[in-house]
């Protein structure tokens, strides 16, 4: 009898017949216009495809110049870059330009790091020979579906397995990533961070995953709110004249070190400026050989419009969204990115809109589907990055994260017609990017909000639902030391997938009216330690410093026995702490090799005050600095732990601590997730072993549980959140400031599981952990939404950049006009009780196993992770069985 | 075996968010114990009026514990299931059967819940329901612990909370009366105005709850929906609408909540050592319900299918 297979949450019972397998359907939508459809067709037809064009120019300019200062050098190198980037239109467009001059297009930045490729520059060699093998890295999937090339196919090399390179420009990748070698920010960054002492911890950190990547060459940028001020006020001539203006004040004062960003910012323009008006030559070319008469009178629409804003500032809407669009992809092109927020957009936009609909330029119904094109532009947008990095961290999103509500200068709500209008183009072309997140206050008008709930319905995932008040309490005590003041705290967004950035109110001057408009005004907010997995650290603490997995030593031995509830709380703070302060002072000196080799020239222009200062963001040009974080995942996992073992080793004492190790190194008698190849809990399958585990492990599932309202476990979160949100006061940034907490996962909460041993709550080897950071580890959660509401604001979220809630609620809950306002009932009650962001899976699980099953189907099916949207079939498997095992809430 | 005496009642389940029964959001309260015994009956767990195992096979590994654990030796195993003496269950207070169990494959459906306990719960709910939201007594049917029924909703009103029960009316009178002056909405169900048929499907007659339906009307303030699930071939032809909807007449009210037969409590028969009859019912589809929708129409009723109720 003891070798019968068990296997959690099996629905199948061999004395009846199994319930009927009715797949619940999301909400009828409406679709696209003609433009949106074709091109998301166009786009799903698309793979991910590597050009070698830009950094190919880049390099050479850069090498040219060698000797000249590295201000100036860089942005030679950038305008070399944009003046060789060939332009590439598709019929039907109304906004163009993209990043390279392929449809899903991107390239590598080998000045960041070059040793991905020369590490596998053998591999590279092989497979362009024979093309066909896989690359996979150990504990990272990439999703197997959709636009990721996850394996070279004929005269297609599969890179970091999501993106392609055409065979006959690998050598001239492998030449230009050769130059950079021993020169790039990871190399140089490398060589200067071994003199840390406390080094070979860092090492030994970054070795076992307790911290996912390092943070100064791999995304250096992002994660922030652009501000599209001076284009849109200025033009790009305007912006010339600025800089201009800069060298001449500045030109042989002591304080001429601002020239060369002047210098630097000038070349840069003036490559943009070629770059569109290379688009807008090839328009004029394509009107010239187009027979349908409305295509080339839109082709000569374009060109009109690309020649003019090429120098002045925009004259309609369209213009306007043209000239976001076309800075959103320069900033892109200067640097690895991801999470490169738009921010407000629809506020940003609005006096044009206005303008235009007073003049019967523009109606609603061209207005949305302009909306629907953009959206189709910023989906397109790629990330180059190396695998674990695209697929661990980012799931091949890009986190273009679009705000919508929220306040104005003056306190009163900002939320307009525009936005309606945008919200309306999300329904209709449900794309991942741009994501949307509400920023949710009080005053905003309930139309709008009910708007916002018929698209969180429908299944796209957004808009998220972000509480404005608890973001402004964040900044005005983030950043109250640098001038934040409660108007400024107002103009703030989300940059990237959820961390709040401080903003500033810029005065758009359009007909002789000052129009206050909101836009980003720090540089990126979350860099610093990236990813700090909480389970893992605290198995070291169980394991006296070790990391089980390997047997190597991370941490020095604590020496502790671990006796009391108290001992084990204090070890874990201590190895926190350790790590954080390593990390903090390696990622600062990578942080300084990128500011001196690579710094922002696009970005910084953009940013209050760097054109002012004459400084970029790397010498504190920007208005707020204090940007530096540290992240975590597996929250719950962590608290579940701690009240695991507080309950049945100190208080209970069921078991001794020493019984626990054992358990935890016999995965409690299962097998591994790597084994049964599924990452969620409720897939795994135990051995033979099992019973000499059962009771300790039923035990361990039993320990009380976070998001069920049980004070037992809210306090010991409690304590960890006070205590993690102060604790970066500890630590100096790169730019002297102290550090705070960052609290999302992102999908660091897979390959971070992957490494993790059984922990004590119960949770098995290598299953992924939970997500966010106020979700509940799936299943745990079972007195329902308001338990789990109750704990997940035991502790006051302002005092973190952020805290994530996912839910997974089933389409029948929310169904019809009774739905959408209850729908809205539950999302307001969460965040007047004080919590900062939720955002919701409306699926049915079913449809979701039968997606796994069957890619094909399901194309364009989309899910929300954690802090992003993106099609079901480009997630790694880790993910997929996370977001399937969330408790899903459902009524029957 | 004498019973405890209660100060609070036994449930089988709370349920937060819940959007179909009443306005707003409301928390659902569970009362276990039902004095009918429909056939469609998707709540099973919900009929014996006290704590019971349910049981999973497939979960089961046979290792043997927890039949070594029951006080009464109710449990033996038939090698590749494990069969329980029902009838010494429901006299249980142990539960020791699902401490024992490892895997999940035992759980008790149903525990006595504090009135105060249950109280802290519903104030911490209210917290989120957002206007009009409230609770919902349901079950089971909650007048069959009626102390508890009242407390709670007296508990609730007072506290300014809106209070909706749903009932299937096959409850002496003197059972509803004392909560009478503190609900805000009833649901009321019914099955078929023919007694026999009542009989035959339900195994009661329907004398009691017509009654109780006519007095409930005529002595009740708040808003009243009369509530009917409808099976084909046992109450979705037009004579049993058109006797139906002239009794709703008789009561004064005018709206009746229609909802379709579904299967999805099948796999709870199991567990509860069940036996599920049903399976020959035809869901009916949306046609057959906006035909029965029409025929109620016609009388003057306002009828409401699935979760169209207007609240």
């Amino acid at each position: 009898m003891s070798d019968a297979t068990i296997s959690f949450g099996q629905t199948t019972n061999r004395f009846g017949r199994n319930p009927s397998e009715t797949i619940e359907q999301r909400e009828e939508k409406p679709q696209p216009g003609v433009r949106a459809k074709t091109a998301r067709e166009l786009y799903f037809e698309t793979k991910s495809s590597v050009s070698m064009e830009f950094p190919f120019w880049y390099t050479r300019r850069w090498e040219e110049l060698e000797g000249e200062i590295p201000m100036v050098r860089r942005g030679e190198a950038l305008k070399a870059g944009f003046e060789h980037l060939t332009p590439v239109i598709y019929p039907g467009e109304l906004l163009v330009m993209g990043k390279a001059s392929y449809l899903r297009g991107s390239y590598p930045l080998p000045w960041l790091s070059e040793s991905f490729f020369m590490a596998a520059e053998d591999k590279l060699y092989k497979e362009a020979l024979e093309s066909g093998k896989l690359t996979a890295d150990t504990f990272t999937t990439v999703g197997k579906g959709g636009g990721n090339v996850t394996k070279s196919i004929g005269n297609v090399i599969s890179i970091a397995g999501k993106f392609g390179l055409r065979v006959e420009e690998v050598p001239v990748m492998l030449a230009v990533a050769r130059k950079w070698k021993d020169k790039s920010v990871d190399d140089i960054g490398h060589k200067y961070e071994q003199l840390v002492p406390g080094y070979k911890e860092k090492e030994a950190i970054m070795r076992s995953v307790i911290c996912m990547f390092d943070s100064g060459y791999t995304l250096p940028q992002g994660r922030e709110v652009i501000n599209y001020y001076y284009p849109l006020q200025f033009g790009i001539d305007g912006m010339i004249r600025i800089c201009k203006e800069g060298i001449a004040e500045s030109a042989g004062f002591p304080d001429m070190d601002r020239i060369y960003f002047y210098q630097s910012g000038l070349k840069v323009l003036e490559g943009i400026q070629k770059w569109i008006l290379n688009y807008a030559a090839e328009t004029a070319f394509l009107a010239k050989i187009e027979t349908d008469e409305k295509q080339k009178t839109e082709y000569n629409e374009i060109h009109d419009r690309l020649t003019w804003i090429s120098s002045k500032p925009p004259r309609t809407f369209h213009d306007a969204l043209q000239v976001i669009w076309l800075f959103h992809v320069a900033v892109l092109n200067e640097d690895a990115i991801s999470g490169l927020s738009p921010g407000r957009v629809g506020q940003v936009l609005y006096p044009f809109w206005q303008r235009d609909m007073k003049n019967g330029v523009i109606d609603k119904v061209r207005t949305v589907e302009l909306l629907e094109c953009m959206r189709m532009k910023f989906t397109e947008l790629d990330c180059f990055a190396s695998m674990g990095v695209v697929g661990g961290v980012l799931s091949g999103n890009t986190f273009n994260n679009l705000c919508l509500g929220g306040l104005k200068k003056d306190g009163s709500q900002a939320s307009n017609e525009l936005e309606m209008l945008i919200l309306e183009a999300g329904i209709r072309c449900d794309t991942p990017q741009p994501t949307l997140s509400l920023l949710y206050d009080e005053k905003l008008p309930e139309e709008f909000l009910l708007k916002g709930v018929e698209c969180t319905k429908i299944g796209t995932g957004y808009p998220a639902w972000v509480n404005n008040q608890v973001a402004m309490e964040f900044l005005m005590g983030n950043y109250a030391h640098e001038g934040m003041n409660l108007e400024e705290a107002r103009a703030w967004s989300i940059g990237g997938c959820l961390e709040s950035s401080p903003g500033s109110w810029m005065p758009l001057e359009l007909d002789g009216e000052v129009h206050w408009i909101p836009g980003g005004s720090a540089p990126a907010t979350s860099v610093g330690v990236h990813f700090l997995s909480l389970p893992k650290i605290l198995e070291t603490v169980l394991f006296d410093g070790l990391d089980l997995r390997t047997g190597e030593r991370i941490f020095p031995s604590h020496g502790r026995k671990l006796e009391n509830y108290k001992e084990l709380w204090i070890s874990f703070k201590e190895y926190f702490h350790r790590a954080v302060y390593v990390l903090t002072l390696t990622n600062n000196i990578q942080h300084d090799a990128w500011r001196k080799i690579a710094p922002s020239v696009v970005n910084s222009m953009l940013k209050p005050d760097c054109l002012k200062r004459g400084k970029d963001i790397g010498q504190m040009g920007s208005r707020y600095n204090t940007t530096f974080n540290i992240e975590s995942t597996g929250t719950a996992n962590l608290v579940n732990s701690l009240a695991s073992l507080k309950h049945n080793v100190y208080d209970r004492k069921n078991f001794s601590l020493e019984e626990y190790r054992e358990a935890i190194k016999a995965n409690f008698g299962f097998k591994t997730a790597q084994e049964t190849g599924s990452f969620s809990l409720v897939d795994q399958v135990a051995t033979e072993e099992y019973h000499k585990w059962k009771r300790i492990h039923k035990m361990s599932l039993e320990a009380p549980k976070y998001g069920n309202d049980d004070s037992y476990v809210n306090d010991i979160m409690r304590d960890w959140e006070n205590w993690f949100c102060t604790m970066g006061k500890d630590f100096r940034s790169l730019y002297d400031q102290p550090l705070y907490a960052c609290q999302i996962s992102v999908s660091t909460h897979g390959p971070m599981g992957a490494v993790t041993m059984a922990t004590p709550d119960g949770r098995l080897c290598g299953t992924t952990f939970s997500d966010g950071s106020v979700s509940a580890y799936p299943g745990t959660d079972k007195n329902g939404p308001y338990a789990l509401f109750n704990s997940a604001t035991c502790w006051n979220h302002s005092l973190s950049q952020n805290s994530q809630l996912n839910m997974k609620i089933h389409p029948s809950v929310v169904k019809g006009r009774e739905g959408s306002r209850k729908f809205l009932e539950l999302i307001r009650s969460y965040l007047r009780k004080g919590g900062f962001h939720v955002q919701f899976n409306i699926v049915d699980s079913r449809m979701l196993k039968q997606a796994q099953e069957e890619p094909d189907k399901f194309r364009s099916l989309l899910v929300r992770v954690a802090g992003f949207t993106q099609y079901w079939v480009e997630l790694g498997k880790q993910i997929q069985d996370e977001v399937i095992a969330r408790t899903e809430y459902e009524e029957l | 075996m004498e019973k405890p005496e209660l100060t609070g009642g036994i449930i089988f389940d709370i349920q937060g968010f819940s959007v179909h029964d009443g306005p707003g959001c409301r928390t659902l309260i569970f009362f276990k114990g039902c004095s009918l015994r429909c056939a469609w009956c998707s709540n099973p767990e919900g009929l014996n009026q006290y704590p019971e195992p349910l049981y999973n096979a497939s979960k089961c590994i046979f290792d043997g514990l927890c039949i070594d654990a029951c006080p009464y030796h109710a449990i033996t195993s038939a090698g590749d299931h494990l069969i329980f003496n029902r009838d010494f269950c429901n006299h249980c207070t142990s539960y020791n059967c699902a401490s024992a169990c490892c895997t999940d494959a035992l759980r008790i459906a149903g525990n006595f819940i504090d009135t105060e306990e249950l109280f802290l719960k519903i104030q911490r709910d209210r917290q989120y329901w957002g206007s009009n939201g409230g609770i919902t007594l349901t079950g089971g049917e909650p007048f069959l612990q009626p102390d508890f029924a009242a407390n709670i909703l007296k508990k609730c009103y007072q506290s300014y909370i809106h209070t909706a029960v749903e009932t299937c009316g096959n409850i002496p009178w003197e059972n509803i009366a004392p909560s009478l002056s503190y609900i805000d909405w009833i649901f009321y169900d019914l099955k078929h105005p023919d007694t026999d048929r009542h009989f035959s499907m339900t195994s009661t007659g329907n004398k009691l709850i017509f009654e109780n339906a006519i007095r409930l009307s005529k002595n009740f303030k708040g808003r009243m929906i009369f509530r009917m699930p409808v099976i084909p071939g046992f109450n979705d032809d037009a004579q049993t609408i058109a006797s139906l909807s002239e009794f709703i007449h008789t009561t004064g009210r005018d709206e009746i909540n229609i909802l379709p037969v579904h299967h999805l409590g099948r796999e709870k028969y199991n567990l509860a050592g069940r036996n599920y009859y049903t399976d020959n019912f035809n869901i009916p589809g949306k046609e057959e319900m906006n035909n029965i929708r029409n025929l109620l129409e016609d009388k003057g009723i306002h009828c409401y299918i699935g979760s169209d109720t207007p609240f």
